[in-house]
């Protein structure tokens, strides 16, 4: 809303620095955006929050300033005389929408003369960004901008019958609107109608058949009310917004309707001179009374924390326009204003009060009561987490949450069922992605998608290297409920399958020193079918790892290959030692000894390690696993060498190496006997 | 010849080498030594090697890998030792080979954590120190915990199709409309609804609203939203832990001012601004939950009162870190990352 200085001094009188008033005012609600000298005038642009249409008018903003600054507000008188025969003997008014339109009011003014405006008027509307046009609709044109309410002025001689009918557009319908653009018409849109046709869209744009040309005589001034949400919806439905639609979405002064009507006619008399037709005609719904309010007064200090005392509460609200009713030692009773429809509950003039007395005087230093706050499981596990993957060269990256449909297409381990479709898609974030993509519009089952583009993205730019994880959530739909948000890691690296493994091993070990992965194959269609496993954790499904197949490499535009993964956190979170549990050391040295173990190629290390765990005994400290040799003339072709280290260790004493032997013998017996393994001497 | 023979023979030499060079005193000891088991001709160390080729072929591989360990062993040992006698007799010759100690060392590569979370978890960190711990909720919300709850009704334009990213559920029968949370106060509610005052939490997370990417915009974004509801919670607590939040993040004495706003869930409603320097700057929304939104969980207006505020993390970090363009943070450019 941008408010002209000089006009403003109509009602109020100022004398003080504007600067300093657009300071209060801002203080008080109407943020202050800017102002600029127009010729002798200054324009300041206020911002008016959506509930408070009142102050998207000259006078709504005077009456705040005269709060402000205790000033008396002088209001035009708005009493026009009328010399015409009764109104009601040259128009109609019929509402056949009452859902669409509260209330509609029609005046009357015959011979008037149209012509230029005069200077101060022409130059109050130039200061706030209105083009000049004629005396008749610059008049109406001011007194919105006056006081916020929407009027609109026919001519009355091209309206046919007489007649005003206000109702719901029929579906087909055209209409021409005053900028010469022809709109399509739908149901649940107002119009108002002569006898034959739609002359004006309602609350949002006159007609251009029916506007107000220098050939004009016979004026219909037409001040309504129409319903918010209708007006909304056919600005937006058409893209068509106007200063009359704004107000009526935020709503207008129900009692100020009639009011602008004659303040607006009492203008046009006196530019354009005419007679007024006697009375109005005024149809609708008959405007609600405003309920009192009672205000207690130790309620104020229960939210404010400051105590304002009772005269200062009820000058407050007086001179905001609510009509006191009652007020005693503890309480105060009011009727709220017609403009101030916000106002109905005491917690509102809790907010009247607290901003025109002033937030500045809420203290910013009192004593808060100290209150214990911890972090949870799921906080602590992913900060380590974190800790570990920033050790391990993993930068984190963040992507979003809406994805092509390609890219679930390509990969979706947590679930079969198609992803939520968003009602559009986020636009512009997928600028430098492959252009063959569809639009970002499903919320994505899985992350690692979105990070493999990241990883290309960092490709093309030429970064070699490319480290990358993700923790965030994917959304899973379910029957009837809202669908399940699982947290989720994934990571992306140059390195092989074993390296990563290596990295989610050491992150598992971090957090439970007890607990380590254990494998499945898996046939995730991105990953290489040898070179890739699920990962299982403590018998709980925890995600997949594996090497990127070249087809998927190629899928998402990547040059060079990749490992990746991706692994549910709430299995983390149930493994995590979050407190860890001192235990001695035992003060003996360990001893240890090497195998080299002959085995069937196809045994896994997993087997071998559980029958060298199981027979090795009480002493056993750790398998360590070394290396793996092939000698196929030697051992035969489907036949390989593992070599290990065992280590041994007693509390009770330092082991010989005669105990140790045993032991190791002990282990290659019960390796041989179970999977036929044959120690090279 | 046995491997077990061999690698004995192997671990015998590494100890007695061992002890010979740790109780050798000086350079010549240390020379004669390193003669001993080092040697080039006639050392221990590669008459031993020699037997090498006694060792069965199948079990080469094992006695390498053990030859290389001693030798390590060794080697190790005579450095070791070398060392210890240089600095004993303060050796007054310099290194015959140039030490460049300008080459650039050797850097362990580290990763960085995005500077969204760093903020966030500077945030959390601040806020956990005024008591406030951290609430988790959905992003996928059904319109009682977005809308309903936090006191906008359904006229109310920030329920337009065109301002929520809307989502189309498998169910078309479900009368539940679900969308992508467009602010973080839905946690507000669900905790509300499950907890009984007081509360002093927060909440951070994603949340969505169909702006077009631009420098400025993102349709997505990360927001923090704080709450404390308890008997006798006032607008002079939420200006005091704001400020003490406030200087916490800058480190410096800073103030708070309040103008009016104005949001559905919160009366009186403000906007939150902090001194920076000679500067006013936005701080974020906040003000004193509705009676109507403790009404909705089920909490006694007249019994408890609270405070809300909620801010954009993004801003924060941007302005923090002299960041112009929001499309940074999701494009994950490594070089970006490394800066943080």
């Amino acid at each position: 809303m941008i408010v002209s200085w000089n006009w403003l001094k109509d009602y109020v009188e100022l004398k003080m620095d504007p600067v300093e008033v657009e300071q209060r005012l801002m203080m008080a609600g109407l943020n202050h955006e800017g102002s600029e000298t127009v010729g002798d005038d200054r324009a300041i642009d206020l911002e008016v929050t959506s509930n408070r249409p009142d102050c998207l008018g000259h006078l709504g903003v005077a009456r705040e300033i005269g709060v402000l600054f205790d000033l008396p507000l002088q209001l035009p008188a708005a009493q026009p005389a009328a010399s015409g025969p009764a109104v009601e003997e040259t128009v109609g008014v019929r509402i056949d929408c009452p859902d669409l339109c509260y209330r509609y009011t029609a005046r009357v003014i015959r011979n008037v003369t149209i012509g230029p405006s005069p200077e101060w008027l022409a130059d109050r509307l130039r200061t706030i960004g209105i083009a000049v046009i004629n005396n008749v609709v610059d008049v109406s044109n001011y007194v919105l901008m006056e006081c916020g309410q929407p009027l609109h002025t026919f001519d009355l001689g091209r309206l046919a019958g007489g007649q005003i009918i206000v109702r719901e557009a029929r579906q087909g319908e055209k209409f021409e609107a005053i900028d010469h653009n022809t709109y399509d018409l739908a149901p649940g849109m107002c119009v108002i109608a002569d006898a034959n046709r739609p002359v004006a869209l309602g609350g949002v744009m006159g007609g251009a058949e029916t506007e107000v040309a220098e050939t004009t005589t016979d004026l219909l001034i037409e001040a309504a009310e129409f319903a918010p949400i209708s007006i909304r919806r056919t600005a937006r439905q058409l893209n068509l917004h106007s200063p009359s639609s704004y107000r009526f979405e935020r709503t207008v002064d129900p009692a100020g309707v009639d009011w602008a009507s004659r303040r607006c006619c009492e203008l046009i008399l006196e530019l354009a001179g005419g007679e007024l037709a006697d009375g109005v005609v005024d149809v609708g719904t008959p405007i609600a009374a405003p309920q009192p309010v009672v205000l207690r007064l130790g309620q104020v200090e229960r939210i404010l924390g400051i105590t304002i005392s009772a005269a200062e509460v009820q000058r407050i609200l007086t001179t905001l326009g609510n009509e006191p009713v009652r007020a005693d030692e503890t309480s105060v009773e009011v009727i709220p204003p017609t403009w101030r429809r916000d106002l109905t509950r005491e917690i509102d003039l809790i907010e009247e009060v607290a901003r025109i007395h002033g937030y500045d005087e809420i203290p910013e230093d009192v004593a808060v009561p100290m209150w214990p706050s911890s972090h949870t499981d799921a906080e602590r596990v992913l900060s380590k987490l974190r800790r570990v993957l920033t050790a391990a060269g993993f930068d984190e990256a963040i992507t979003a949450s809406l994805c092509p449909p390609e890219w679930g297409q390509r990969f979706s381990p947590w679930t079969d069922r198609e992803p939520i479709a968003a009602s559009m898609p986020m636009k512009g974030i997928l600028a430098d992605a492959p252009n063959d993509l569809g639009q970002a519009d499903r919320v994505r089952q899985s992350l690692l998608p979105s990070l493999l583009e990241a990883r290309r993205y960092n490709e093309s730019v030429g970064n070699s290297r490319c480290e990358l994880f993700e923790t965030a959530k994917v959304y899973l739909p379910r029957d009837g409920e809202l669908p399940v948000e699982p947290w989720t890691l994934a990571l992306v690296t140059s390195h092989d399958f074993y390296h990563l493994k290596g990295v989610l091993e050491q992150l598992v070990a971090t957090l439970a020193p007890n607990v380590a992965p254990e494998v499945k194959p898996t046939a995730q269609p991105l990953l290489d079918a040898d070179r890739s496993a699920e990962l299982t954790l403590g018998n709980q499904p925890w995600g997949f790892v594996g090497e990127l197949s070249p087809e998927a490499a190629k899928q998402f535009g990547l040059r060079s290959g990749a490992t990746v993964a991706e692994l549910r956190i709430a299995p983390l979170e149930e493994i995590a030692v979050l407190i860890p549990q001192y235990q001695p050391q035992i003060p003996y040295p360990a001893i240890d000894r090497d195998l080299n173990l002959v085995v069937d190629e196809r045994l896994r290390w997993s087997e071998l390690r559980a029958t060298v765990e199981s027979s090795a005994g009480e002493f056993l400290e750790a398998v360590e696993y070394k290396e793996t040799y092939r000698d196929a003339q030697r051992d035969g072709a489907d036949k390989k060498r593992l070599l290990l280290s065992v280590v041994f260790r007693s509390h009770q004493g330092t082991l010989t190496n005669e105990e140790a032997d045993q032991m190791r013998d002990r282990i290659v017996a019960a390796c041989e006997a179970a999977h036929g393994a044959k120690l090279l001497a | 010849m046995a491997l077990g023979d061999f690698l004995q023979q192997l671990d015998g030499l590494a100890s007695d080498a061992e002890a010979a060079f740790t109780a050798a005193a000086d350079t010549e000891q240390l020379e004669a030594a390193r003669v001993e088991f080092l040697g080039a001709k006639s050392g221990r160390l590669k008459a031993t090697q020699k037997q090498m080729g006694a060792v069965d072929k199948t079990d080469k591989p094992a006695a390498g890998k053990r030859l290389n360990e001693t030798k390590q062993r060794v080697d190790a040992a005579f450095q070791a030792a070398q060392q210890r006698v240089a600095a004993g007799e303060q050796v007054r010759r310099s290194s015959s080979q140039f030490v460049d100690t300008s080459l650039p060392g050797v850097r362990p590569e580290l990763g960085h954590l995005h500077p969204i979370t760093q903020t966030i978890e500077e945030l959390k960190d601040i806020m956990g120190r005024l008591g406030f711990s951290v609430a988790d909720g959905p992003e996928i919300e059904d319109e009682r915990h977005n809308f309903e709850a936090l006191n906008i009704p359904l006229a109310h334009p920030a329920r337009d199709p065109l301002e929520n990213f809307y989502l189309a559920t498998a169910e078309k029968t479900s009368a539940d409309v679900l969308l992508l949370r467009s602010q973080t106060s839905t946690v507000q509610i669900r905790v509300m609804e499950q907890t009984p005052p007081p509360i002093r939490i927060i909440s951070l997370g994603r949340v969505y609203r169909p702006d077009t990417a631009d420098a400025t915009h993102y349709p997505m974004f990360f927001q923090m939203e704080g709450l404390w509801v308890d008997k006798h919670v006032t607008m002079a607590d939420l200006k005091t832990v704001l400020r003490l939040f406030a200087t916490s993040y800058l480190g410096r004495d800073v103030h708070v001012r309040f103008r009016p706003s104005f949001f559905p869930f919160t009366e009186p409603s403000v906007e939150a601004d902090m001194s920076w320097g000679d500067k006013w700057i936005e701080f974020g929304g906040a003000g004193m939950v509705d009676p109507n939104v403790l009404s909705a969980v089920g909490y006694d207006p007249e019994e408890v009162s609270g405070f809300a505020f909620g801010l954009g993390i993004e801003r924060l970090c941007m302005r923090r870190h002299g960041i112009t363009d929001i499309r940074e943070f999701y494009r994950n450019d490594v070089r970006f990352l490394h800066q943080f």
